[in-house]
């Protein structure tokens, strides 16, 4: 007891970090080692182990079919983050540097977009684009034939609907480097006799250019691991990634464990190689940060007469990202059934579709489960990172191995981290499988790493000192951490909390092989509804769900601002 | 009585440089001494202060006050920082921004070990901290609504007001402007006497350091290189170090003319030629290399042809109260510090003139 005594009492952070590293090893470590089992094992119907094999690999490398998948993989992820950081960047530009008019759209649209779940985005474009949409409809009417201008469920609608799903994020983290961007440095190359373009070329991309990299790098892997477009879009057309291979080979019955896991420790090996260098790059990206501090006010150029092409550019944008498809599913919602933008549909028109999911029972108890998870799991989150995340930032005993162990999920592709819970609670002698608490605990590890950046990054804006004035007051860890640490980094929890909430209510890969018909999340009702060809009801349920979460997003950027934190804390 | 012996803390990363740690650091403060760490960044000075604080863990040596062991390595004896009952004043001043003025005051008296003092004597201590650092009735203010100065003085009151028995001061004045700096520097001398708190103080700014102490310990290099009082630290510097630190010093290389004892004078002559008088506080052997300090206000200008030295104005700047020359004596450019009701014009033929008991051999 004694040497217990001691060991506490010569900082008193040791039983905390005991506690929370248990707690994340019991989290992270089991989904990662059953991964790695399952992929090199065979099994019997119940799921026991019966041997060894290195088959589940061996076919990966030889079946044509596997290759193909990565390599759609790599073009899928490549494409769209080509097209994302194009779109993205130029918004971002335009709107923090320039005296563009209409940049309050652009924010808007951004705020939306954090609100929506991303298959809805996706199902209003393949509305858009698809055979029976308006854009080969005008292309019908206008040729007379019965030809298609464009074929969605291809790799190029992909890309098109994956770019465009990822370019509000672009726009909001580049727009945060490039509003901290000193503009010292771009008026010093203006007075040297530089124009516009030439100041952009040779002194802003420059300094951005670790930043932009970063963030590539971060798109990529997200598009890698991302599957409402892979499932939706691509699917139908035969087009085939991993994380659909990985999807396909967990539902057909009887289930492929064994290559669904092989696929997904490559994934997991690819993301975690990605990660590597992506570390490397963020750090780099901080050196360039010129941030300058109190009194900072950007000055933005100006673009003269040019300011008006910038200000349709951001029009147009802002009709594709928020107002076309908020319009189709609007459309699709007054509809009894799927059809084109037509005068003859008009007399159809009715609001049929919104009453049924506000009569239907089945409605509200999705959205208070939808809820009620998220909730928990971001609470569940902030309340361990916020101790984890002190420990990590002000270096306490065993930072590092909390640190690494809360951020171990990010290796994780949505769909993988669905196979390794499912893999995992399959076999723990608790009754969680089937039920909303292996999809919470999901989110939970999935999410950890943003709870961690949240606090880890709100610690480090607290001033050491702040602490270190506690402790000679004469007040213990615990002390210092309710009344000094907690109240100085709530602005940093709450904006965590927040982001997590949106966020787990958006995102259907990690529990489209969780949930079940019992148990039910937004995301996954509505990939079933579409599948299900239920589409005016789930457009209805989605442009409502979309209202709902777009007040809360409203709220996390008023919290953001005001409490200083950088939104989206990748 | 604060005692510390061989006060050792080696940053492992900054072995072979200059900055990092300390090293070996003793000293003794009898109660109620104001002390003054001075030295550049890096030096070890807040270091030091952050082994007595307990905010850092000292590799080896003792700290003690009184009776009380705070730290022994060989013991392995470290009361945690929060069992120290010190006061300290930190660089950032470390108020809290989600509390009142009376709040963050107040917190040492919250948070004590054992006997907890009821609301009302709480109250009452407070509002006595308050008074001493001149901020009666400020209590009720949140404390973002504080000028750096209050700020300061909020710090100092939270520092004091569980009566400590050792106040730390981590250069608690380089955040003001140079008006509150000057006015601080005296209230923070009046107040510290009046509580009559032993106190240690760490700055850079030897202005300060030589206006406010009882003792200095000037560090360099994680070590301490000279301790004593204010006059003894700025007339008799021990070494070179000390001589360009405190203050401006002309330092006059040549040869010691012959045996000195220690604390005589002696003579020093220089490479062309001419022989300079100066005390030398530790003897010196004839034919040693010897390193002259002289403070530019310790040097009257002449006549060409009397004094020590002769030279030539090659810059003349005036100050308002003062005028500064640079006197060139034949390869060495001397700093002179003169009335400024007559400048000399560059390039004027002078005598420099000073006693030898202003000039101090410091190697």
């Amino acid at each position: 007891m004694t040497t217990i005594a001691a060991w506490v009492r010569q900082d008193a952070r040791r039983p905390i970090t005991a506690a929370i590293g248990l707690v994340l090893a019991l989290l992270m470590l089991p989904p990662l080692y059953i991964l790695l089992q399952d992929s090199i094992t065979t099994t019997d119907a119940i799921g026991d182990v019966t041997g060894f094999t290195l088959g589940h690999f061996g076919k990966m490398f030889t079946d044509k079919d596997a290759l193909r998948s990565i390599w759609n993989s790599l073009v899928f992820a490549a494409g769209s983050t080509a097209l994302s950081l194009v779109v993205g960047g130029v918004l971002a530009w335009l709107v923090e540097r320039t005296n563009t008019p209409f940049k309050i759209l652009a924010y808007l649209a951004t705020i939306i977009s954090l609100g929506t779940p991303y298959i809805l985005h996706v199902i209003a474009w393949l509305f858009l684009l698809g055979k029976v949409g308006p854009m080969n409809d005008l292309y019908r009417m206008a040729t007379g034939g019965t030809d298609n201008l464009f074929n969605v469920n291809s790799m190029a609608g992909m890309i098109l609907i994956e770019g465009f799903l990822w370019s509000p994020l672009v726009f909001l983290l580049l727009g945060s480097t490039f509003r901290a961007a000193n503009a010292d440095m771009e008026e010093a190359a203006r007075m040297s006799g530089a124009t516009v373009l030439q100041t952009l070329r040779r002194v802003s991309l420059p300094l951005a250019m670790p930043a932009i990299l970063a963030l590539a790098l971060f798109v990529f892997i997200r598009a890698i691991g991302g599957f409402e477009v892979p499932a939706l879009v691509g699917m139908p057309g035969r087009i085939y990634v991993l994380t659909t291979d990985v999807y396909e080979a967990t539902i057909v019955v009887p289930p492929d464990l064994g290559y669904a896991a092989a696929f997904s420790v490559a994934m997991v090996a690819i993301v975690a190689v990605l990660l590597y260098f992506y570390s490397r790059l963020s750090k780099n990206a901080e050196k360039y940060h010129s941030v300058t501090g109190k009194g900072f006010r950007p000055r933005p150029f100006d673009l003269g007469a040019g300011r008006w092409v910038a200000g349709a550019i951001v029009l147009v944008n802002f009709c594709i990202v928020l107002v076309l498809p908020m319009i189709a599913l609007l459309w699709m919602s007054l509809l009894p059934f799927l059809r084109s933008f037509s005068m003859a549909a008009i007399p159809m028109l009715s609001f049929k579709n919104f009453r049924t999911v506000f009569t239907a029972p089945g409605y509200v108890e999705l959205a208070t489960n939808s809820l009620l998870v998220a909730a928990a799991a971001a609470t569940v989150i902030m309340a361990i990172t916020a101790l984890a995340g002190w420990i990590a930032a002000r270096r306490g005993p065993g930072g590092w191995a909390l640190d690494q162990l809360a951020t171990l999920s990010l290796v994780f592709p949505g769909i993988c981290l669905g196979v390794a819970v499912m893999e995992v609670y399959l076999r723990v002698p608790l009754p969680i499988y089937g039920s909303l608490w292996i999809i919470a605990i999901a989110y939970v590890i999935r999410f950890m790493p943003y709870g961690m950046r949240y606090v880890y990054s709100g610690v480090l804006q607290l001033h050491r000192e702040l602490e270190e004035a506690a402790g000679v007051a004469g007040a213990g860890a615990l002390t210092t951490l309710r009344r000094i640490v907690v109240p100085l980094l709530s602005p940093a929890i709450v904006a965590g909390w927040l982001f997590i909430f949106l966020v787990a209510n958006k995102e259907l890969a990690i529990a489209v092989l969780l949930a079940s018909p019992g148990s039910q999340v937004i995301a996954v009702s509505i990939f079933d509804q579409w599948v299900n060809g239920q589409g005016g009801e789930l457009a209805a349920f989605g442009l409502i769900w979309t209202l709902l979460m777009t007040v809360i997003a409203c709220i996390f950027f008023v919290q953001g601002r005001r409490g200083g934190t950088d939104v989206f804390g990748n | 009585m604060l005692t510390i012996r061989a006060l050792t803390k080696i940053y492992a990363n900054r072995f072979d440089t200059q900055a990092g740690g300390v090293r070996e650091v003793s000293f003794d403060l009898p109660d109620g001494t104001f002390f003054t760490l001075l030295g550049p960044s890096g030096c070890g000075k807040t270091t030091t202060l952050r082994c007595v604080a307990g905010l850092e863990r000292p590799d080896a040596g003792t700290i003690s006050v009184g009776e009380r062991v705070l730290f022994d390595s060989e013991k392995r004896i470290a009361v945690p920082l929060n069992e120290r009952g010190i006061g300290m004043v930190f660089q950032s001043y470390a108020i809290w921004p989600h509390m009142t003025v009376f709040e963050n005051i107040a917190f040492p008296l919250r948070v004590a070990k054992g006997q907890r003092p009821g609301r009302e004597e709480v109250k009452s201590l407070v509002e006595q901290a308050l008074s001493t650092v001149g901020l009666s009735g400020y209590g009720d203010r949140p404390a973002t609504r504080l000028s750096g100065g209050q700020q300061q003085r909020v710090a100092l009151a939270r520092a004091i007001v569980h009566r400590p028995k050792l106040l730390l001061l981590d250069e608690p004045l380089s955040n003001l402007d140079a008006a509150l700096r000057e006015e601080m520097r005296i209230e923070l001398r009046r107040l510290q006497q009046q509580i009559g708190v032993t106190t240690i103080y760490v700055t850079h700014d030897q202005s300060e350091a030589l206006a406010m102490s009882d003792r200095i310990a000037v560090m360099e290099k994680g070590r301490i290189v000279q301790m004593g009082d204010p006059r003894t630290i700025y007339f008799r510097p021990a070494s070179v170090f000390v001589a360009s630190f405190i203050g401006a010093a002309n330092l006059m290389r040549g040869v010691c003319d012959g045996a000195v004892a220690a604390g005589a004078e002696g003579a020093v002559r220089l490479p062309d030629g001419s022989a300079i008088g100066c005390l030398f506080p530790n003897g010196g052997a004839a034919g040693a290399a010897t390193t002259v300090s002289v403070r530019p206000e310790s040097i009257v200008l002449t006549a060409p042809g009397s004094g020590s030295l002769r030279g030539t104005v090659s810059a003349a700047s005036f100050l308002g109260g003062s005028a500064r020359y640079d006197i060139a004596v034949g390869d060495l450019v001397v700093r002179v510090v003169g009335a400024a009701e007559q400048m000399l014009a560059p390039g004027t033929e002078v005598g420099l003139n000073f006693a030898a008991a202003s000039a101090i051999a410091v190697e």
